[in-house]
């Protein structure tokens, strides 16, 4: 009986020990790729400033992401480094979480509330916008949902919240989650490109690439590749956005399920919980116990870099993930569809950004 | 592409979940000095 009664409790254990041991090669995986890259950076810098040459500072941000990008295309990621890989998630939440510490919680009302204020404008006009070429491409009116649900709020994560809410199909929703991706892979090159010609500041361009930008891992790499302070304000943006994900997929739901095609949504406030993303209340959390001083300065600096290391293991995630071959083959519709409207969205919300950098100082 | 698959959505709560506990986790032992000061 004793003996049974432990292998009842030793087996949960066993299980979750064995799933904490198939997550270390791929979590060795990442640190190895986030630190190469961190190390390549560094590199070129002793070496450029030694020979004294003049070189742009290619950020650790982008070497870990071509690394990974690299592996992912060519040798392919084993098996055995995938449970570990999927984890970047994670190390994006805990990082944004712990960088809630660089900001005083009066900044983030006032920048958020202000990317609120845009998002809610950027949302109404990208449904618009992407209802409307969803149609002329003729996708399925569910698919054309998910795309703009990603494209206006938050990528991927926004896309699994409303894949049950609304009843779309698996192949809908892998469609979406692979145009986003590969959407997202191209702005983390186009966006600092487009930021440094139009010598937007810091705050203007941390503040476009977390409205435009879908996914938050990219979205947060995109900001930090045009410097720190971008990046910053890039993953404050982008968790305001996230904060509304609920309403959005709310709204949706109850849309499809008043045409019979989604099951009813009986208790709402319950619904906008269980899609809120808890990490900004996190975010939140440790900006009030920075702002009202229950960390030194020296421990301030400690919580920002070990937010920068859990962005390195994201950063490498990012590449490791992103598999072309795959996104290639999801067709080429729903991609156009998703890049037009990405298109729209980034020159909406940079028109936008603009006017609220004159007007609303940023 | 895993995220795509139906048990994502109950997977994302929770990875929420654990990820402020452990933030939060850090920050504390920041705040008291159980851990050493970190550098980058």
């Amino acid at each position: 009986m004793a003996s049974a009664a432990a292998t009842a409790v030793s087996a949960p254990s066993a299980g979750i020990a064995r799933r904490a041991l198939e997550l270390i090669p791929g979590l060795l995986l990442l640190a190895a790729v986030g630190y190469a890259g961190k190390f390549i950076e560094q590199s070129i810098a002793v070496y450029t400033k030694s020979h004294h040459i003049t070189f742009p500072n290619i950020e650790y941000v982008l070497w870990a992401i071509v690394i990974g990008l690299l592996i992912a295309n060519t040798t392919g990621v084993p098996r055995i480094f995938e449970a570990g890989v999927a984890t970047y998630e994670f190390w994006l939440k805990a990082g944004i979480v712990l960088l809630g510490s660089r900001f005083l919680l009066g900044d983030v009302l006032h920048l958020g509330g202000i990317s609120l204020l845009l998002v809610a404008f950027a949302i109404a006009l990208s449904f618009t916008f992407m209802h409307f070429i969803g149609r002329a491409f003729k996708l399925k009116p569910k698919l054309t949902s998910l795309l703009a649900i990603g494209s206006s709020i938050c990528g991927v994560s926004a896309i699994i919240a409303a894949k049950p809410a609304i009843d779309a199909d698996d192949e809908d929703a892998s469609y979406a989650i692979a145009a986003i991706l590969a959407l997202g892979a191209i702005s983390l090159f186009t966006f600092p490109l487009i930021g440094h010609s139009l010598h937007l500041s810091d705050k203007a361009y941390g503040l476009w690439a977390g409205l435009a930008v879908d996914n938050t891992a990219e979205a947060t790499a995109a900001g930090a590749l045009y410097s720190d302070a971008a990046g910053k304000v890039a993953v404050l943006a982008k968790t305001s956005r996230n904060a509304l994900i609920g309403f959005v997929v709310l709204g949706y739901a109850l849309y499809w399920s008043s045409r019979g095609q989604a099951q009813a949504v009986t208790n709402k406030s319950a619904f906008l919980w269980r899609k809120f993303p808890k990490f900004v209340l996190g975010f939140l959390l440790i900006s009030l116990l920075a702002t009202i001083g229950f960390f030194t300065k020296a421990q301030l600096v400690s919580l920002a870099n070990l937010s920068r290391w859990a962005f390195l293991l994201t950063f490498a995630g990012v590449g490791l993930r992103t598999s072309l071959r795959e996104l290639g083959k999801q067709g080429w519709r729903p991609f156009a569809v998703g890049a037009i409207g990405e298109v729209f969205i980034a020159l909406v919300t940079l028109v936008l950004v603009y006017g609220a950098d004159r007007y609303l100082h940023l | 592409m895993s995220e795509s698959t139906a048990a994502a959505p109950r997977r994302g709560l929770s990875l929420d979940v654990y990820a402020v506990m452990l933030a939060l986790l850090l920050a504390l032992l920041v705040r008291f000095n159980l851990i050493p000061p970190i550098k980058w």
